[in-house]
């Protein structure tokens, strides 16, 4: 089956490119979210080994849906994805349980780096 | 990694940022500083920033963390939200449309903007005031993009596609293939009027049933054929709050603008073919139609003047109306004008109603203005506005109050292509008319045509109209004498009713309107040929040109 993970991020432009680089390493990408809501729904529904986060979305701060994500599931994997600038709120979701980041732009090499290190 | 294949959803999604990026400035000036805007445009700056760098485009990557940095600073209240905030973050979403597109049309290398992302991550609040967005030149790629036919409305369409892609209920279709469907479906009721010909010469065939579930079937292949090609109103309006915007706060006009109803749908066609138009109608708004602050107050009104376009359906048509609330149009000063023009003579001038006077801007070389400014005496005229509105078989009509402002509302089929004309035999051709050009068919009687002047006029109602002769007017052989009676045709040639006598009239019928190729597709009076049942071909005219 693979590991399954699920995309959140509001471009669907960057979602195809990250579902590209999953896909051809053999991830099951079982669902794509472009909002916070539609990532909770998901969430609950297809149960993902990983979360790849974008932490800014149109509808919620990136921090409040890695909190929910963590207290209803504990055992997901949330990696942060997001672009030079952003530090700060890196630091602190990484404080919050996030498991790594991938800052944008990424090569598709940095993507299944980190995603391979949560899995050893 | 094979980027390429991403650069088309690159381009689309990043324009579509760009667009809600313009947008959402826009109400932030007549919002003020909310948070949520703010922190929307901050959004915008900063996707297009992670998209431009994973493709590589540094520059536009650049300048988009140079607007996402000082919106954050904004966001963050370091900086206070001013006006040239404001114009510096048009200018840079100005840059990265125009840089997009050059993208788009293959070409890596985008524009040098180092200056402008220098002065956006320079910026301090106490530093020079930039120069105002609508001075500013944009990037020539990004005017080009503007004007170049069909090409601004292809990317447009393409996002609106994509956009659906998001659910598995829709798919891409290209335009070219509803276009083609369009066609198909035309010449299908095309062959079914030649059925239909032909059936009546055989009763013996039986085809009247058939004939007339063939035509239910098409019927509804044609609606459900014209629903794929619409898009709605909203496609073509997210760059009119900027451009009043603009244009404002070029003239030191205080303007509030609004659309009504821009989620209803209307063809492609008819969308790209009425936006230069309502550009126009626009600018004539702000330019000549509003009055400026200090004279609105000493009028009783309140500074800020409003713009509103309001689109609404019935059955068959769409209703746009460009409102508003300025100084209206004064109908005597119009037709003075136009005799001094020799536009209309005396006569004329007194058998005019007032909507016939307001009317008289759309004749070609009338323009009320004082001076011809830089702003809407150029380009097209209400002329051109009114020619392209009848063109797509719709009608134009202006209402004004003095003191109290105008309306121009523009009546459109929902459709293109196929249109109800009254079909009218002139020596050796058929010509058609959209019935919506054509006021009423009369049959004159020798007894009622007269002469004034020189003219032939009859009546009608309670005036006297001029008739003209549609034989003459195309180079046709005239009637034959000694017909007890002349049919004409009523129609509004420069806002006064005029006759066209003419052979005969044959009846209304549902065409199918092909355009046509060169050389005919530029003879000003012809719109589009259609093939009747018969085989034979007929030319869709203009009636407007005959002025």
């Amino acid at each position: 089956m693979g590991t399954t993970v699920m995309i959140v991020d509001d471009s669907f432009f960057m979602r195809n490119i990250l579902r590209g680089i999953l896909s051809d390493k053999g991830y099951n990408v079982v669902a794509e979210a472009a909002s916070g809501i539609e990532a909770m729904k998901y969430l609950h529904d297809r149960k993902p080994d990983i979360i790849i986060l974008d932490i800014i979305l149109p509808d919620s701060n990136g921090l409040d849906l890695l909190e929910s994500t963590l207290q209803s599931h504990p055992h997901v994997k949330v990696i942060i994805c997001s672009g030079i600038g952003q530090e700060p709120i890196i630091q602190k979701a990484l404080a919050h349980g996030a498991k790594a980041f991938i800052q944008k732009p990424f090569t598709p090499e940095k993507v299944i780096e980190v995603l391979a290190s949560l899995e050893g | 990694m094979d980027m390429s294949q991403y650069r088309d959803l690159f381009v689309s999604e990043s324009h579509s940022h760009i667009r809600a990026f313009n947008d959402l400035i826009v109400q932030l000036e007549s919002k003020g500083a909310d948070k949520s805007i703010i922190d929307e445009l901050f959004r915008h700056a900063h996707s297009l920033k992670g998209m431009a760098a994973t493709m590589q485009f540094a520059s536009v990557a650049e300048l988009a963390h140079a607007m996402e940095d000082l919106l954050s600073k904004v966001r963050s209240d370091e900086f206070t939200l001013t006006p040239a905030i404001v114009d510096l973050l048009l200018e840079g979403s100005d840059c990265l449309g125009g840089m997009i597109t050059v993208i788009e049309s293959g070409n890596d290398t985008t524009p040098d903007n180092a200056d402008l992302t220098k002065r956006l991550t320079g910026f301090t609040p106490g530093s020079t005031p930039l120069p105002s967005p609508a001075t500013a030149q944009p990037p020539a790629t990004a005017d080009s993009a503007e004007t170049a036919p069909g090409r601004h409305d292809q990317t447009t369409s393409e996002q609106h596609q994509f956009r659906q892609t998001d659910s598995f209920k829709s798919v891409r279709v290209r335009t070219e293939i509803l276009d083609r469907l369009v066609n198909i479906t035309g010449e299908l009721i095309t062959t079914r009027h030649r059925l239909a010909d032909q059936a009546q010469n055989c009763p013996e065939a039986q085809l009247d049933e058939p004939l007339g579930q063939l035509s239910a079937l098409l019927r509804e292949l044609r609606d459900e054929v014209f629903r794929a090609r619409m898009l709605p109103f909203s496609f073509i309006a997210e760059r009119f709050p900027r451009l009043v915007r603009d244009l404002a706060r070029k003239l030191g006009k205080e303007i509030s603008f609004r659309i009504d109803g821009k989620n209803i749908e209307l063809d492609r066609g008819i969308l790209e073919e009425i936006t230069e138009p309502l550009v126009h109608i626009l600018r004539n708004a702000v330019d000549h139609g509003m009055e400026l602050p200090e004279e609105r107050i000493v009028a009783g009104k309140s500074s800020c003047g409003e713009i509103r376009i309001t689109i609404t359906r019935d059955k068959d048509h769409v209703l746009i109306v460009v409102a508003d609330n300025g100084h209206g149009m004064n109908p005597a000063r119009l037709i003075s004008r136009a005799i001094e023009k020799g536009i209309i003579d005396g006569a004329q001038a007194e058998a005019m109603t007032e909507e016939e006077a307001l009317m008289l801007v759309c004749t070609p070389g009338f323009s009320t203005a004082e001076t011809v400014s830089d702003v809407s005496g150029r380009g097209v005229g209400m002329d051109a506005v009114r020619s392209a509105v009848h063109n797509l078989g719709g009608t134009l009509s202006i209402k004004s109050a003095i003191g109290q402002g105008s309306s121009f509302i523009l009546k459109l089929p929902i459709s293109v292509s196929i249109i109800n004309a009254l079909l009218v035999d002139c020596g050796r051709l058929t010509v058609a008319f959209p019935v919506n050009a054509i006021d009423r068919a009369l049959e004159l009687s020798r007894r009622d045509i007269k002469e004034e002047g020189g003219q032939k006029v009859c009546s009608l109602d309670t005036r006297s109209i001029p008739l003209k002769s549609l034989n003459r007017l195309l180079g046709q052989p005239a009637p034959h004498g000694g017909a007890a009676s002349a049919p004409a045709i009523v129609t509004s040639i420069s806002g006064t009713p005029v006759g066209l006598l003419t052979d005969r009239i044959l009846g209304q019928r549902e065409i199918f309107v092909k355009p046509l190729g060169k050389p005919l597709s530029r003879m000003p009076a012809i719109t589009g040929g259609a093939i009747l049942g018969d085989g034979r071909i007929v030319f869709v005219l203009d009636v407007s040109v005959f002025a």
